[in-house]
């Protein structure tokens, strides 16, 4: 783990300003640690020695007072700008970490989509200690420690060779003693975890227990258990805090050190009393910011590992998007050949073999059990999941006119944009923006009421609409009201018919409308087919296929391996 | 003890710490950062008398004390570190204790109606803030109390009043300081909480509606509003780290403060031959480090805000669950048909304090006999078993068992009589026999055995190398939907109770999962005892002795046999019999 990794300052401009802005006050603050403490020995040591009274040191403790007020200034300007640059960093770096996701697809957010927005929503807010603790201290661990060491160094060299010599030690023993203990503190660990796990697990099973009158047994349990992992938690923690001491231990013994070393060249005549309080309060001011980056290191570690987390996503390379214009759909066919898409957690092709005409005005219903690859297909058809290594087949655009003579064009070198305008797509769960219902229903289109009102109508959204008190200017999605599955079901169909899209995509849209799903759908589907559009619908239902001109099975197959049999027989 | 104490204080007091723990805790604290004050003074002492020059034998005393302090401070900081947090973990395994107990024999409802999440929360993360508020909150104030009072007890036996100077600015770094903290803290939150829970919703939507919304057009729509959101929370944040930055700067000033008043009070003082020149530097010198225990106080108090929430969230969740339940009972029941077994008239149930989801239910459930209840998600099956098992009060209408309300029933007796298996029950990370053996305590190796044949599991169980000792992991994540479903089965078969109440047996099972169906409710399986089954789903269930088909409503739309309702056309209206075509159509 890098304390400050480079990938941070080029990723975020607020994190850069930061840096810097931190950098230079770190530097202010060398000036003033070294200031404050001269300036300290200058007033104390002439009245201690007898030379000088209070007129006399006066006006030092005047100045004295100054380089103090300048220190509180820094301190305050540190802190109000490190939340400042941690909140925004944080959004620069959610805002390119969702935003790539997205660019990744589908297909690759259904892999680490949980990942991903535990990351986005939480992980990343683990950067805010970084910011505001860390990394002030570890700047100040490179201007004041050596800033501090080198005033000591002028004063008196021994003092400063004491120091020198301690400094790399701390490091030296913090490893030595993180070796040592690795191997014993992560088998704790992991009996600590286990125990911790099993308490939770008898009290997520308290319903269960309560259900069936067993749940006065386990309570004995609970407090064994606890016992338990409180003695393993302890035995990490003899250990883990050891560095902690260590630390401690060679920081205060060599200002000790420091102190007595001094104390005896001043006896000696060595020293004058000046140099030795000035050295005597600079000796801890060299330690204190590396005790500090010690102290806060744990709390960072979160925050580094989210950033790191980021950088890995951000890193995975976009696919490449085509850039010839879509044909125009009203004329051309969609032609699936042999389509098979590699399901990595199955070692299978779900689907497998896939052909499909999508014909200009036709309905086409894909049928299939769970996990055929139904919804895959229709990912690969929208061009959300671009065909890989491990995939197989084609997916064709043949424009209008003869086949014979007008080439055909891969999807995959077709400019997405264009393919989307052509497209209305009511997925499973379709998701709300905020906005009113209207908005969502018109996606920005000036669009007729009667139309609109014929639409709903036709999709029931109408008699979702008349139930709610603000009517088509209900405000939903964020901070808005809630729709159910069906209810956004409804709002989606409506779009899709409302809009212009020639091909309309419907993924098993009766599934959670209720009793008169079915009849709602082939409404829809008729309508559309009025309108002249293509239809590919995926669904369970009879009735569905019943309304289609095409059928088309899906089914999914196992990788057949080199020394056994294939599965089933299938197109084999 | 009232509702109107602080939540905090009554968790704290439940953590059951022992004092001696505490005081030895306090008691290695103050010695670790008194050793780096006392180094500071004694140091001081030993170079200003070291300027004067004096017979060196003079300075050793000191010179083994500096060093002395120098090495007890890392050692008494790693006492206290391991003492308190040795205190902290006793007290969080006896409030887990404290709530498993006071959740498992209190009202059932406040438990049943939280999420599982929500549950582990308390128990997991809320306990460990609680726990946290002893190791950073209680414990540090206690020590910078400490070593702050002697700090100031040091500096008055040389000067008084540059000892009150300096209590003084300890007042100001570790009490105003941490007010301060505080306050940006809950300015923060206060201000952040709601563009959190919308950047959270931006950012999910985007993520799960990729898909869509690329193809839509509407990425850039989503991702302005995530911007404008993001804008929303800086602008929080910017609002609660102007009081953060007084807190934060508060420190340094205490810290010069108290050493410039040092000056200015003992250098006359010196002069005028109050304090002697060694004195003057301890004098001055001792506030500069007199001020390590109080800098952690800004944070202590933040950890106090933060623990005080888990403790609330806690101390309601106990008090829910201590609550007579005597607001939400409804009239007493009249006590209508006493008799053998769950008898049920008019019944309606829901969830305390909202619409009741299911009404107008009339049922009977004795030995012998086996009933389906069929209907659509949302329809109130869920409810209905909670009901029934005596988990939930009745909303309306009359259920008794064996003559009693089963609400009313001691839970050991109601569940000695009907046992309910949820369709989210719990598989618990242990042993399948162990697993078993939570419907009943002596179930025997040979009885599992047969239990899990009966029930379809004998092949799988056979091909585990472990047998009845394989630990099904967390959340039963080493088994699949099908055989988690059939475990549960097979541990409400071995329950004693004469009546079962079973939860969607056959959600996730294959086609022989209708067999197991057919033969819970033919009585093959359970030949004396009661069983009523929910389900979605209309096949298997031929053998039932009456078959209830609701309604979305929650409303009774059809009963009888399975061969009857196919049959019946009732004016012309079939729901039983159009679910069961569409139902034979899918497959």
């Amino acid at each position: 783990m890098r304390p400050l990794d480079p990938r941070l300052l080029r990723r975020a401009r607020a994190a850069r300003r930061y840096v810097l802005l931190t950098a230079g006050l770190g530097a202010a603050t060398a000036g003033l640690v070294v200031a404050q403490a001269l300036l300290l020995a200058a007033a104390l040591a002439p009245v201690v020695t007898g030379v000088s009274r209070w007129p006399d040191v006066a006006p030092t403790v005047g100045l004295l007072a100054l380089v103090i007020g300048a220190r509180v200034l820094v301190t305050a300007v540190q802190e109000r700008y490190a939340h400042r640059a941690a909140t925004r960093t944080i959004a620069e770096l959610r805002a390119q970490v969702v935003g790539h996701a997205v660019g990744l697809g589908p297909r690759w957010i259904s892999g680490n989509g949980p990942t991903v927005a535990t990351l986005a929503t939480r992980g990343l807010d683990a950067l805010e200690p970084y910011f505001v603790r860390y990394l002030p201290q570890l700047l100040l661990a490179v201007t004041v420690t050596p800033a501090a060491l080198a005033v000591v160094l002028g004063l008196d060299w021994v003092a400063a060779v004491t120091i020198a010599v301690t400094i790399p030690l701390v490091p030296v023993f913090m490893v030595l003693v993180g070796l040592l203990t690795q191997g014993h503190a992560s088998r704790r660990l992991e009996v600590m975890q286990r125990l911790g796990h099993q308490v939770l697990d008898l009290v997520a099973g308290l319903p269960t227990l309560r259900a069936l009158g067993r749940e006065r047994g386990p309570a004995d349990r609970v407090r064994a258990l606890g016992e338990a992992h409180r003695s393993a938690t302890m035995g990490t923690l003899r250990i883990a805090f050891l560095s902690g001491m260590v630390l401690e231990l060679l920081t205060t013994l060599s200002v000790a050190l420091v102190a007595v070393g001094v104390g005896f060249r001043l006896v000696y005549g060595h020293l004058d009393l000046t140099t030795a309080l000035a050295v005597l309060v600079l000796a801890p001011e060299v330690y204190l910011p590396l005790r500090q980056v010690g102290a806060h290191f744990h709390a960072s570690a979160d925050g580094v590992a989210a950033a790191q987390q980021t950088f890995d996503v951000l890193e995975q390379p976009l696919p490449v998007r085509g850039t010839i214009s879509a044909p125009d759909l009203r004329s051309s066919t969609v032609r699936v050949r042999d389509l098979g898409v590699d399901a990595p957690d199955r070692d299978a092709l779900a689907p497998a073999g896939l052909d499909l005409d999508l014909l200009p005005g036709t309905v086409t219903a894909l049928v299939g059990p769970n996990g055929a690859g139904k919804s895959t297909a229709l990912g690969v058809l929208l061009g959300l999941i671009p065909l890989g290594d491990r995939d197989t087949g084609t997916v064709q655009v043949l424009p209008a006119g003869d086949a014979l003579d007008t080439p055909a064009i891969d999807l995959a070198d077709v400019d997405p944009g264009t393919w989307w305008e052509q497209i209305a797509w009511v997925p499973q769960r379709p998701v709300l923006t905020p906005g009113t219902i209207e908005d969502l229903v018109t996606a920005g289109r000036r669009t007729d009421r009667r139309e609109l009102g014929r639409v709903a109508e036709l999709t029931g959204l109408a008699e979702v609409v008349a139930a709610l008190p603000l009517g088509w200017g209900t405000a939903v999605g964020q901070g808005g009201a809630g729709l159910s599955l069906g209810q956004r079901q409804r709002v989606a169909l409506s779009r899709a018919l409302l809009g212009d899209a020639q091909l309309v995509v419907l993924d098993e849209p009766s599934a959670h409308l209720g009793s008169d799903g079915d009849a709602t759908v082939r409404q829809v589907i008729e309508a559309a087919r009025e309108g002249g559009r293509t239809v590919l619908v995926v669904t369970h239902r009879a009735s569905l296929r019943q309304a289609a001109d095409a059928v088309v099975a899906v089914a999914g197959r196992p990788r057949t391996s080199t020394t056994g049999p294939p599965h089933d027989g299938g197109a084999w | 003890m009232t509702g109107r104490q602080d939540p905090l204080w009554r968790a704290v007091l439940l953590l059951g710490v022992s004092w001696r723990r505490v005081v030895l805790a306090v008691l290695a604290g103050a010695g670790g950062l008194g050793s780096a004050v006392a180094l500071a003074a004694v140091s001081a002492w030993l170079i200003a008398r070291a300027s004067q020059m004096p017979p060196v034998m003079e300075l050793s005393i000191a010179a083994v004390a500096v060093r002395t302090f120098g090495i007890s401070r890392g050692l008494l900081r790693y006492v206290e570190r391991l003492v308190s947090h040795d205190v902290a973990l006793r007290g969080m395994a006896t409030l887990r204790e404290q709530i498993y107990r006071r959740l498992a024999v209190g009202r059932t409802e406040p438990v049943m109606a939280l999420r599982r999440g929500d549950l582990l929360a308390r128990v997991g993360a809320d306990v460990d803030a609680v726990g946290d508020v002893v190791v950073r909150g209680l414990l540090p104030a206690a020590v910078a109390a400490v070593v702050s009072l002697g700090s100031v007890v040091l500096l008055g036996v040389f000067l008084p009043t540059a000892g009150l100077a300096l209590a003084g600015c300890l007042v100001l770094a570790g009490v105003v300081a941490p007010w301060w903290s505080v306050r940006a803290a809950r300015t923060t939150e206060r201000l952040t909480a709601h563009a959190r829970v919308e950047m959270s919703a931006v950012t999910l939507a985007l993520l799960d509606g990729a898909g869509e919304l690329t193809v839509q057009g509407r990425t850039p729509d989503l991702r302005r509003e995530l911007a404008r959101v993001e804008a929303d929370l800086a602008r929080a944040t910017d609002t609660g780290a102007r009081p953060a930055a007084l807190a934060a700067a508060a420190g340094p000033l205490a810290t010069g403060l108290a050493v410039l008043a040092a000056l200015a009070l003992a250098v006359p003082a010196t002069t005028q031959g109050l304090l002697t020149p060694v004195e003057l530097a301890v004098v001055v010198l001792t506030p500069l480090a007199a001020f390590e225990a109080v800098s952690l106080m800004p944070a202590a108090g933040v950890q106090v805000l933060r623990s005080r929430q888990a403790a609330r969230r806690i101390m309601s969740l106990l008090d829910e669950v201590a609550q007579e339940p005597t607001a939400t009972q409804p009239a007493p029941m009249p006590p209508a048909a006493p008799g053998r077994g769950l008898v049920v008239r008019g019944l309606a149930c829901g969830w305390p304090g909202q619409e009741p989801l299911l009404t107008g239910l009339d049922l009977d459930l004795s030995t012998g006999r086996t009933v389906a209840v069929v209907g659509p998600s949302g329809a109130g099956k869920t409810t209905l078993l909670l009901t029934l098992a005596g988990l939930l009060p009745a909303v309306g209408g009359t259920l008794t068992l064996d003559g009693d309300p089963p609400a009313d029933l001691p839970r050991e007796v109601a569940a000695s009589r009907v046992a309910m298996t949820a369709e989210d029950a719990h598989v618990f990370d242990t042993t399948i026999l162990e697993n078993l053996r939570v419907g009943r305590g002596d179930v025997t190796p040979d009885e599992a055995l047969d239990a899990l044949t009966s029930v379809g599991l004998g092949r799988w169980l056979a091909g585990l190398p472990q047998g009845l000792g394989t630990v099904l992991g967390a959340d039963a994540a080493r088994i699949s939907g099908g055989e988690r479903r059939r475990l549960l089965l097979a541990r409400a078969l071995l329950c004693p109770a004469p009546l079962l109440l079973v939860d969607e047996p056959t959600e996730h099972l294959d086609t022989g999962g209708e067999a197991v169906l057919r033969s819970l409710l033919d009585r093959t399986l359970t030949p004396d005892r009661g069983v009523l089954v929910v389900t979605h789903r209309l096949a298997g269930l031929e053998g039932a002795d009456e078959v209830i088909l609701l309604d979305r409503t929650g409303t009774v739309r059809a009963r009888g046999r399975h061969s009857e309702l196919v049959a019946r056309d009732h004016d012309g209206v079939a729901p039983y019999r159009d679910a069961w075509l569409a139902e034979v159509q899918e497959s």
